[in-house]
């Protein structure tokens, strides 16, 4: 076998990566205490994948998927993918073992058991596994479906703590802000699709035009990317997302989610930089979220949310990247991403591990633990020192790329840059600062070494960075190049001399210093201008909106189930409209006819009057037991009209499903209380209730006369099919046709019904279960 | 209000009736009937015990306690054939043997994936009717429990089903 001997990298790198969640779920519901052995296992698997095929050539797989639609489950494994592939799968390692550490403690604090870990390490993986497929996809569709599951499994894991009221709010705020805008990745695809008959990404690049169709959905998809990477003006769910466990917020927040959106950035450059103002755009929200979250990040004091505004800025500055574009920018953004991703990912581990031993959350409980946690000091400081460049780390060439790409754009941008970079500088500073120097306030426990070890590798992979760049450089590159769509060539290296960046950077160090040792100066004013501009921020359109929405959808509600009466005009009033105006666009000439009837027609007729005169009973009943009674009696004369039509199969389900719902209906209302049963015999309409029930019911019957008229009088193209359908039937080995059409040649819509029926069962079961029938 | 007449009659009925939905199920290509009216007779026979005996014929017939998870083999069953010949590259709901072939006779029964598919339908509706019949009979059956307990105080009118 072929795939034996030469298996495909991008498949592999798929595979390892779905069965990560695959596993640990399997081996945890066995074995909950195990569930995190093998969460590391798996996850090294993948990881070892994604380094192995990051090593081999770039290689495709595809399948024709939805063939109607020209969809294809494509992937490549490419230079972006493997960058963002190695990513996912190795700050995903590190992130699992220190969850092994961090999880027990997690549990004892929130009272769950060891079987929310399998919940815990399920959505993990399923995070990596998604996100893996995601920057894999080269079909926009398929590209869209890894996208949705990212927000999904993001949901239940920043909602881990489901018995927190916060934790749950959270995690809908960033469901709804990236799944929302979500749809507009989706309606940028069909965009897409509609102008190029392909979902494929790299057809669409071989003729994509600067047309406005196309510009717009660019646009529409860099929205949502820009949502998922938590830009301005849609930031606001990041900072909430952070009532998630902390190994979540250190994955999804450095590695994983808000990558998400810079990926696709990149995926879909080469369409971006179609049009300068798409690239403008870019620099202006990039820029705006590099301000708004750095200025915040200065006023927190809680260490999370230190470190979530950091992300906004630091996310922001990626953007401004892609935005001035070119070899620097592009190749800046993706060298970006790898060192914040290390060094991110380590800052949130460290705040974790300093809450479990100090139990103090914000900056103001402590202070001082260079002493009684050296590794943990030394660990962070190397990543402390690759967020705000110095040298040495690998978050100087991170900088320098940056000042040199902002030197090409001019000297408002070099302005601009280096204010960010300042910003950047004085919060992480700040936070470390806070953390270990100064003098000592908490308590200490102490804290497992799994919670140490993860951020000491992170910090010294920092380092490594800082001193042998190469292999890194080499990533970025290769991820650049698919983006730029030719070869891309970073040279980092330190020069001692006064080119613009290092000039850049001295005045950045200088400035930083400036800030952090000033900040008794500004600290109570700058609050004080944040506090104003959370008053009047995103977050209470968003909320106003989703009070706005809960209180119509609660208002149709209402109105919907205040009565019977109520919930079957919701039912009939759209429906008996849409189908007036349906009668009203057809033609009308030829599509009602009067048929003839004749002496053989009379037994049928008497079942018809039996059956209309039963209909016209079932109005006059007031008690429910003969309600039901009559209502029966329709259905069965019904029946009897199928048999006389010669239709034997459709009558014998009438009659059977007639009984059941008499069976089911009587038992029913012997589980209503008497006295409500006797109420309701004796209420009386009101009067403006009855007109308006009466104008509805006439509506509806008499649109369904109309299509029950117009069907039969268009007798002759159904019977085409029908004889069609009566030919195939011995050719499909039956000779019950109603069978054959339900089995085989409708077998679709079969399948679609009885999965309606067992859906519809689940949602009896526990209406009844839970007792809310009675 | 059951009677020895009543509870014999359902006796009598419960084994045939299910005879009749294997019958009717499995004889759907050839004759009247498909695995949807198979499983809907096939709940009535079951409905016909719980009206006659009770909620707790359900813990005498263990294999009743089955039927109801039934229903999402039979979804599952009819995903199989529905989705295994795209395995094999063809359209969605091929079934075997393909048309124009001979058809494996076992007994006078045959071997066709389409009456496998109408197997899934059957047990998914024989599920949903055993499973909400026997609910209904449960809940009734402890709504009679709790108006036992409180008959103490007064007697209530109409507890075998008496409705309004």
């Amino acid at each position: 076998m072929t795939w034996v001997n030469d298996p495909n990298p991008a498949l592999v790198v798929l595979a390892a990566a779905m069965l990560a969640p695959v596993l640990t779920i399997i081996v945890g519901y066995w074995e909950p205490r195990r569930v995190s052995l093998m969460a590391i296992f798996a996850t090294a698997l993948a990881f070892g994948a994604a380094l192995w095929g990051a090593a081999q050539a770039e290689a495709s797989w595809s399948v024709s998927w939805i063939e109607a639609w020209n969809v294809n489950f494509a992937v490549t494994l490419d230079g972006l993918a493997a960058m963002y592939a190695l990513l996912a799968t190795g700050i995903g390692l590190l992130v699992v073992l220190y969850s092994a550490g961090y999880m027990p403690l997690h549990r004892a604090h929130a009272g769950q058991r060891s079987v929310d870990d399998v919940r815990f390490y399920g959505f993990l993986l399923l995070f990596m596994a998604s996100m893996v497929g995601l920057v894999l996809a080269q079909d926009l569709l398929l590209l869209f479906v890894f996208w949705d599951m990212t927000a999904i499994a993001s949901y239940f894991l920043i909602g881990f703590d489901r018995e927190d009221e916060e934790s749950r709010e959270s995690a809908l705020m960033a469901l709804l802000v990236t799944g929302i805008s979500a749809i507009g990745v989706l309606i940028g695809a069909v965009i897409l699709w509609h102008e190029y008959r392909t979902f494929s990404l790299p057809l669409i690049f071989e003729q994509m035009e600067s047309t406005t169709p196309v510009l717009w959905a660019v646009g529409l998809i860099l929205a949502g990317a820009l949502a998922k990477s938590a830009q301005f003006p849609l930031h606001f769910w990041l900072p909430r997302a952070m009532a998630a466990p902390t190994p979540v917020s250190s994955y999804l927040h450095s590695a994983a989610m808000v990558a998400a959106g810079v990926f696709l950035i990149g995926r879909i450059y080469p369409m971006v930089a179609l049009d300068s103002r798409l690239q403008d755009a870019l620099v202006v929200i990039g820029g705006a979220s590099m301000v708004v979250g750095g200025v915040v990040a200065l006023t927190r004091d809680v260490f999370k949310q230190v470190l979530a505004y950091s992300t906004i800025s630091q996310y922001g500055y990626v953007v401004v990247l892609f935005g001035l574009g070119g070899t620097y920018g592009i190749g800046g953004a993706m060298f970006y991403v790898i060192a914040h991703a290390l060094a991110k990912s380590a800052l949130f581990m460290t705040a974790g591990s300093i809450t479990e031993a100090t139990g103090e959350k914000g900056l103001a409980g402590v202070g001082g633990l260079r002493d009684r946690m050296p590794l943990l000091a030394f660990g962070s400081g190397l990543a402390a020192m690759s967020v705000m460049a110095l040298p040495l780390s690998i978050g100087f060439f991170k900088d320098e790329l940056f000042f040199a790409a902002a030197a090409e754009a001019g000297r408002p941008m070099q302005v601009f840059a280096v204010i960010g970079a300042t910003l950047s500088f004085a919060y992480i500073g700040r936070l470390w600062a806070g953390w270990f120097l100064g003098g000592e306030k908490a308590q200490l426990k102490p804290v497992p070494r799994l919670l140490v070890w993860p951020v000491v590798a992170l910090g010294l992979m920092a380092i490594i960075g800082g001193i042998v760049p190469g292999p890194f450089k080499g990533v970025a590159e290769g991820a650049a190049s698919v983006s730029y769509t030719a070869p891309i060539e970073l040279s980092l290296a330190y020069h001692l001399d006064t080119r613009p960046e290092n000039v850049m950077a001295l005045i950045v160090y200088a400035l930083g210093v400036t800030v952090v040792a000033s900040q008794n100066l500004w600290r109570v004013p700058l609050r004080a201008v944040v506090a104003t501009g959370q008053v009047i921020g995103p977050l209470r359109i968003y909320a106003a909106v989703l009070r706005g929405a809960n209180a119509l959808s609660d208002a149709i509600h209402r109105f919907e189930v205040r009565d019977l009466r109520s919930r079957i005009a919701t039912i009939l009033a759209p429906a008996g409209l849409l189908v007036a105006m349906a009668v009203i666009v057809t033609p009308t000439e030829g599509a009602f006819v009067i048929g003839t009837v004749g002496k053989d027609d009379l037994p049928l007729v008497l079942v018809l009057s039996a059956a209309a005169v039963s209909a016209l009973v079932v109005t006059f009943p007031r008690d429910h037991l003969r309600l039901a009674l009559t209502l029966s009696i329709v259905g069965f004369s019904l029946s009897v009209v199928y048999a006389f039509l010669g239709a034997p199969d459709v009558a014998l389900v009438a009659v059977l499903i007639e009984t059941l719902f008499a069976v089911v209906f009587f038992g029913m209302l012997v589980l209503m209380p008497r006295s409500i049963l006797r109420y309701e015999t004796s209420l009386r309409p009101e009067r403006r209730r009855a007109a308006r029930d009466s104008v509805l019911a006439t509506i509806a019957g008499l649109m369904a006369f109309l299509v029950a008229w117009g069907t039969l009088s268009r007798a002759s193209e159904s019977t085409t099919v029908i004889r069609r359908q009566i030919e195939q039937t011995p050719l499909a080995h039956g000779y019950d046709i109603v069978t054959v059409i339900l089995a085989d040649f409708r077998g679709f819509d079969t399948m679609g019904e009885i999965t309606v029926v067992a859906i519809a069962f689940l949602g009896i079961i526990s209406l009844i279960r839970a007792g809310r029938l009675r | 209000m059951t009677t020895v007449m009543t509870q014999m009659v359902a006796r009598l009925l419960f084994l045939p009736s299910l005879l009749i939905a294997v019958g009717v199920m499995i004889k759907g290509y050839v004759d009247v009937g498909d695995g949807f009216s198979a499983g809907v007779i096939a709940s009535l026979g079951v409905a016909l015990q719980l009206m006659v005996f009770g909620a707790h014929e359900l813990e005498r017939l263990p294999m009743l306690r089955y039927v109801p998870a039934a229903s999402f083999l039979g979804v599952f069953i009819a995903l199989l054939t529905a989705f295994v010949p795209a395995i094999r590259g063809q359209a969605l709901f091929t079934h075997w043997p393909p048309a124009g072939e001979e058809v494996i006779h076992f007994g006078t029964l045959e071997i066709i994936t389409a009456v496998a598919f109408d197997v899934g339908v059957f047990l998914v509706v024989f599920g949903f009717g055993v499973g909400v019949i026997g609910a209904v009979a449960r809940a009734e059956a402890r709504m009679f429990k709790a108006e036992e307990s409180r008959e103490s105080v007064g007697r209530i009118d109409g507890r075998n089903g008496g409705v309004t």
